[in-house]
């Protein structure tokens, strides 16, 4: 139980970041090789505002969210709109992998080298479930991600402002016919995906402890999970993030520690190979569709 | 309503649209006709703002519209219907009629004008709640219509509107376009298969090579007989 909750934990936050890159990708169709930095960027400036400033979990947290906001719409001024027709121009897979080096060398110079332990929601209380002493900060992190999950979902579905992103990911030239702004909705994406990988962060660190390094330890799993739901697909990053962070939790039962971290790589190759578009794309999952033309 | 002077536009530094100039009245039909790659749709593309002209001045009711934004000519009144329809093919019906309203920030408007549109597209209607994808040519065309006219445009640009659909349905399609010419809605055409949209206009022009060749009232155009030959099949 207590390995499941784990596992469900680690794998909101995944799902959050794979959710956060889904939201770039969908309406731009570019990777952002620079999310894994922000997230970890969102969980070193809280942990900064909350040991350095002394501000408690909450407005420590709003803090992060807004540079994490700034980041990325400076990152998407200055890595990829630049760049002009990203169709042509796969410019921005170095330019972002640019920005992921520079932050993360950033976060080095201002936070130091070493790991900082990260205060948990709620001081680290626990509660017992069925027996199984539970971390209420890990329920937490499963309750808001998915929270989050449900709110943008209801957004992109049910609103205007959702509506015209997806009809931006679908014909950006054709949503400028409407009347759409491309380009404001473009950049709402990128400040959400901002704001979410924030929360991420901020949530994982007191599991992972803060780090510039997280960008590795704790972001490529994002792009797993991503890759394992599909690229842009809601439901799809949940599931990946959910079977990513479970499958590590147990994994530990059958193979030693020291490779637990590239089990999910593995998966991920996996499941490359036999379903390219993630695993929300198996036949399973797509019974009743019917098939939409495309024109 | 509109008038285009001494239009040139460049993709790079390739040329494709040679100072064109051409005037489309109130209240007119009027077509431009000319084959593939001539440089039709690049002329409406930038008329919408969607590309940039390198020279010349478009004007809209006497204003000069040059390099203004797609969502400010929108709210000015000009639509464009882009070739090959362009329906947001993954949302609903309803949801295509939405968006081509996006910048009509008053619900009620919104509601009365669907409302009027699914008067006159029964069809649309019916299908309001399926996804876009699913319905035939001939009614992705409609909608394709029915969603510029959303915001009750003053000049309404159609780009090859019979572009893969049956003859039969076509006549609907051109049918459908007098009918709303009569609410004094003013349309700019550009076909291939001109015999339908010569039909319905008032004046046409014949683009060559992204260069004016020709231009005249329907009957100068039907009675030429070299145009006839050359680009427009049998009228």
């Amino acid at each position: 139980m207590q390995q499941l909750i784990f596992g469900l934990a680690n794998g909101s936050i995944y799902a959050l970041m794979a959710l956060a890159i889904g939201m770039v990708s969908s309406t731009t169709g570019i990777v952002n090789f620079a999310h894994a930095s922000v997230v970890m960027m969102g969980a070193m400036v809280s942990w900064w505002m909350m040991v350095i400033c002394g501000l408690s979990y909450l407005p420590a947290l709003f803090v992060a969210i807004a540079v994490s906001i700034v980041l990325n719409i400076v990152m998407y001024e200055t890595c990829v709109k630049k760049l002009g027709d990203l169709q042509n121009n796969v410019g921005w897979i170095i330019t972002l992998f640019g920005a992921s080096i520079i932050l993360d060398n950033i976060a080095r110079m201002m936070f130091g080298t070493e790991p900082q332990a990260f205060p948990y929601l709620f001081g680290g209380k626990m509660v017992t479930v069925f027996g199984a002493n539970i971390m209420l900060h890990e329920l937490m992190m499963i309750t808001i991600a998915v929270v989050i999950g449900v709110v943008y979902q209801t957004i992109i579905k049910r609103t205007r402002f959702g509506r015209a992103v997806r009809a931006v990911a679908f014909r950006p030239s054709t949503s400028e016919l409407m009347g759409i702004k491309s380009e404001k909705i473009i950049l709402s994406c990128f400040a959400m995906a901002g704001a979410v990988a924030a929360v991420g962060g901020a949530l994982i660190a007191p599991i992972t402890f803060a780090s510039y390094t997280m960008t590795y330890s704790i972001g490529l799993k994002g792009f797993a999970a991503a890759v394992l739901g599909g690229f842009g697909n809601t439901k799809g990053a949940f599931i990946g993030g959910f079977i990513l962070g479970l499958i590590e939790a147990f994994i530990c039962i059958f193979v030693p520690a020291g490779i637990k971290d590239s089990i999910s790589f593995v998966i991920m190759i996996i499941v490359i190979i036999f379903l390219p578009e993630g695993i929300m794309s198996a036949k399973f999952f797509n019974k009743n569709l019917s098939a939409a033309e495309k024109v | 309503m509109l008038k285009v002077e001494n239009l040139t536009i460049a993709y790079g530094k390739t040329e494709v649209v040679h100072h064109v100039s051409f005037d489309v009245k109130k209240g007119s039909v009027v077509t431009i006709a000319g084959a593939n790659g001539a440089g039709k749709s690049t002329i409406l593309n930038t008329i919408v703002g969607l590309h940039r002209s390198k020279e010349g001045r478009i004007l809209y009711k006497g204003e000069d519209i040059t390099r203004t934004a797609p969502d400010k000519l929108v709210s000015k009144g000009i639509r464009l219907v882009p070739e090959g329809r362009q329906i947001f093919a993954e949302h609903t019906v309803e949801e295509n009629m939405l968006l081509g309203a996006y910048v009509e920030k008053d619900a009620k408007k919104i509601r009365d004008r669907m409302d009027q549109m699914y008067d006159r597209f029964p069809r649309i209607k019916e299908r309001r709640r399926q996804i876009a994808g699913t319905l035939s040519g001939g009614e992705q065309q409609m909608l394709a219509i029915a969603r510029a006219l959303m915001t009750a445009p003053d000049l309404l640009i159609l780009d090859e509107p019979s572009l893969g659909l049956a003859p039969i349905i076509v006549k609907d399609v051109f049918k459908l376009l007098t009918e709303i010419k009569q609410t004094g809605v003013t349309i700019l055409l550009v076909e291939q298969m001109v015999d339908n949209a010569l039909s319905i206009s008032d004046y046409a022009y014949v683009l060559e090579t992204g260069k004016i060749v020709f231009s005249g009232t329907r009957d100068e155009v039907k009675n030429s007989d070299d145009i006839v030959k050359a680009y427009l099949g049998n009228v």
